[in-house]
C-alpha cells in the first residue's frame, strides 16, 4: 500500500480492485494551467463572501468597505508590476483582458493603420482575437520563434510597417515557458516614438510571467499588460489589464461606470481581494518560489533524462520560467501519456487535441520546427511552490512506467527496434 | 464524455499487445487525417482467428479500441469477425463520444483489411 504524502495530502484514491485497497499519491504538476488557492489568500477573501458583501458602487458603508478593499487590492496588483493603481483595470480573467487589450486598442486606433505584429506562439486568447481581426481585414505578421521558442528582435524591426499600430508579444509562453525579449521590444517602440512615430502601441500577455518574473512596466515600456489571478494561487475568475496612463482604448463591455468606464460590470470583490493578496505574496516570495521550483524541475529533468530514451526538451532551457518543463516523447502520443499518468495520480497537460479524427498538434511545439510525432508527443510538467522532492520522484517513476507501457504497444517503437543499427 | 473504467482498463492493461511471429496475415491502417495507426497480426486456422496481437499509436481511443478488438476476435470464427461493427467496438470500451468514434472505425477497417488480405492469398 502506498501512502499519500503528495501536495494534496488529504486525497486518498482507491485504484486497485484486487482485494487490497491501494492508495496512490495525487500529484499536481499542472501549475501553468491553474494553481491551488493559497490558504492565506483564501483567508483574505472569505470576509467578502460573508458579511462584507457590499457592492463597491454603493454609497453606504457596505459599499464603501468593498470599495476600500478593491482599492487596496488594486494597489497591491499595481505594485507587482510597478504600475500606478489607476492603470490597473480588473477583468474576469486573462482572456477578457487580452480581448480588451487587442480589440480595445485596435478599434480605437484603426484610423492610423490596420497592421499587427504578434508572435507565432501566443496564447489562444490572443491568437483567437488576432485571427478574428484578420477576418475583419487587418493585416497580421506572425513572428517565428525558431528552435528555441524565442522571437528575434530583428524580426520585429523588419516587420514594422507604416501602418503598424500594435505589437503584441507574450512575456513568457504558456506551454514551454520561454521568456520573450519584451524589454527589447519596448526599447524598440520607444526609439520609434523618438523618431516621431506616435501611433504605435505595445501589449504583452504576462499571464504566465506575473508573479514568477520580476516585472517593471516602466522598464519594459509596454502600454498594455495582461495579468491573471489564478496562476498565482488565487481563485479563477479575475484578471487585470494594465493600461498605461494616456492610452485610450474602446471598452468591450459597456453599461456601467466601473473601472473608470473601461470595464462595465459589478466588481467581483472577493476575487479581487484575493488577487491583491496573491499578488502581494507572489512579490514577497518570488525568489524563494523560483528557487524551489527550479530545483524541483532540474531534479525532474535530470532523472527523466537518465531514465527515458528518445526524448526532446522543448524550448530554450536557459531562458524560461523556473517551473516549466516541456518534453516530447518519441513513438507515443501525448494524450495517452497524460491519461496513463492521471491513472497513477499525476496531473500534467498536453497542448495537442484530437477531435472528430482531426488531430491538432500543439501549435507551439510545431512553431519550434518539431516534426508531427514530436509535436503530438509533447507533455508539459509545471511545478508549484507546494510540490516536494517526493512528488517529483513519484512522478518520474509513474512517467517511466507510462512511457514504457505506451511504447510497448507502439508500432513506431517496434519498427525502430527492428531497424538494424549502422 | 469522460472515459469509462473499462476504457481505462484497456489502456492500463492492453489485451494481446505485440506482434505474432507466425501470423499469416498482418494489416496496418492509418487514419489519414490524424495519423493514428493500428496494426493487427492474426493467425488464422480452420476458419477461426486462433491468435491475434495489436500495436497502436495515437490518441487513447485508438489504443483502447485496438486492445478491445484484439480481445474480442481471438477465437472468433472468421465469418463472425467480418460482421463486427463499429458500435460493438464502441460498446466494448465502455462507450465513446461521437467525436472519438473514428477510433472504433479504424479498428474495424484494420480487421477487414487483414481478413481481406488473407482471403486474397488463400482462395
Amino acid at each position: 500500500m502506498l501512502r499519500c504524502v503528495g501536495a494534496f495530502g488529504s486525497c486518498q484514491r482507491p485504484v486497485c480492485g484486487d482485494g487490497e485497497l491501494q492508495i496512490v499519491m495525487r500529484i499536481y504538476l499542472d501549475h501553468s494551467a491553474t494553481t491551488p488557492i493559497d490558504e492565506r489568500v483564501l483567508e483574505a477573501m472569505l470576509p467578502f463572501l460573508r458579511d462584507k458583501f457590499g457592492n463597491a458602487s454603493s454609497v453606504h458603508q457596505f459599499g464603501q468597505d468593498a470599495r476600500a478593499a478593491i482599492d487596496l487590492a488594486r494597489r497591491k496588483v499595481a505594485s507587482l508590476i510597478n504600475a500606478r493603481p489607476n492603470e490597473i483595470v480588473f477583468t474576469s480573467g486573462g482572456t477578457e483582458a487580452n480581448n480588451l487589450a487587442l480589440r480595445g486598442i485596435c478599434e480605437a486606433v484603426q484610423k492610423y493603420g490596420r497592421h499587427l505584429i504578434v508572435s507565432a506562439i501566443e496564447h489562444p486568447s490572443v491568437k483567437g482575437v488576432v485571427d478574428y481581426l484578420e477576418k475583419q481585414g487587418w493585416s497580421i505578421t506572425r513572428l517565428p520563434v525558431y528552435e528555441h521558442g524565442i522571437i528575434r528582435l530583428a524580426d520585429v524591426s523588419a516587420a514594422l510597417r507604416a501602418d503598424t499600430v500594435l505589437i503584441s508579444v507574450m512575456m513568457a509562453n504558456n506551454e514551454i515557458g520561454t521568456i520573450q525579449p519584451v524589454g527589447d521590444i519596448g526599447a524598440l517602440v520607444r526609439t520609434e516614438r523618438d523618431r516621431g512615430r506616435k501611433q504605435l502601441w505595445f501589449h504583452t500577455d504576462a499571464v504566465q510571467a506575473a508573479g514568477r518574473l520580476p516585472i517593471d512596466v516602466e522598464a519594459i515600456g509596454c502600454d498594455l499588460m495582461t495579468l491573471s489571478a489564478h496562476k498565482i494561487y488565487a481563485p479563477k475568475g479575475t484578471g487585470a489589464l494594465f493600461i498605461r496612463r494616456g492610452v485610450r482604448l474602446m471598452p468591450q463591455q459597456i453599461g456601467g461606470h466601473q473601472e473608470r468606464e473601461r470595464r462595465a460590470g459589478t466588481e467581483s470583490v472577493a476575487n479581487i481581494v484575493a488577487f491583491g493578496a496573491a499578488a502581494e505574496l507572489a512579490g514577497a516570495e518570488m525568489a524563494q518560489r523560483n528557487q524551489h521550483t527550479s530545483e524541483l524541475r532540474d531534479r525532474f529533468e535530470s532523472k527523466v533524462q537518465s531514465r527515458i530514451d528518445d526524448i526532446v526538451f522543448n524550448g530554450e532551457r536557459d531562458l524560461r520560467l523556473a517551473h516549466v518543463s516541456n518534453i516530447s516523447f518519441r513513438f507515443i502520443e501525448g494524450e495517452g501519456l497524460l491519461i496513463h499518468l492521471d491513472m497513477q495520480g499525476v496531473a500534467v497537460s498536453t497542448g495537442s487535441a484530437c477531435s472528430s479524427g482531426t488531430l491538432e498538434p500543439s501549435p507551439v511545439i510545431k512553431a519550434l520546427g518539431r516534426d508531427e510525432e514530436l509535436a503530438r508527443g509533447a507533455i508539459r510538467f509545471s511545478f508549484g511552490k507546494d510540490n516536494t522532492e517526493a512528488d517529483v520522484d513519484y512522478a518520474v517513476e509513474a512517467l517511466v512506467r507510462a512511457v514504457a507501457s505506451l511504447r510497448e504497444i507502439s508500432p513506431l517503437a517496434r519498427d525502430m527496434e527492428s531497424v538494424p543499427s549502422a | 464524455m469522460p472515459y469509462s473504467d473499462t476504457f481505462k482498463d484497456h489502456l492500463a492493461n492492453p489485451r494481446n499487445a505485440g506482434e505474432l511471429s507466425d501470423a499469416n496475415t498482418v494489416a496496418e491502417e492509418t487514419n489519414p487525417v490524424c495519423g493514428d495507426r493500428l496494426r493487427l497480426s492474426l493467425r488464422l486456422s480452420n476458419d477461426r482467428i486462433e491468435a491475434v496481437r495489436f500495436l497502436a499509436y495515437g490518441c487513447p481511443p485508438t489504443l483502447a479500441c485496438g486492445s478491445a478488438i484484439a480481445e474480442m476476435i481471438e477465437g472468433m470464427r472468421i465469418d463472425d469477425a467480418t460482421k463486427l461493427t463499429r458500435n460493438q467496438i464502441v460498446d466494448a470500451v465502455g462507450g465513446l463520444s461521437s467525436r472519438k468514434q473514428h477510433a472504433a472505425s479504424l479498428a474495424i477497417e484494420t480487421l477487414q483489411s487483414a481478413l481481406a488480405k488473407h482471403a486474397s492469398t488463400h482462395r
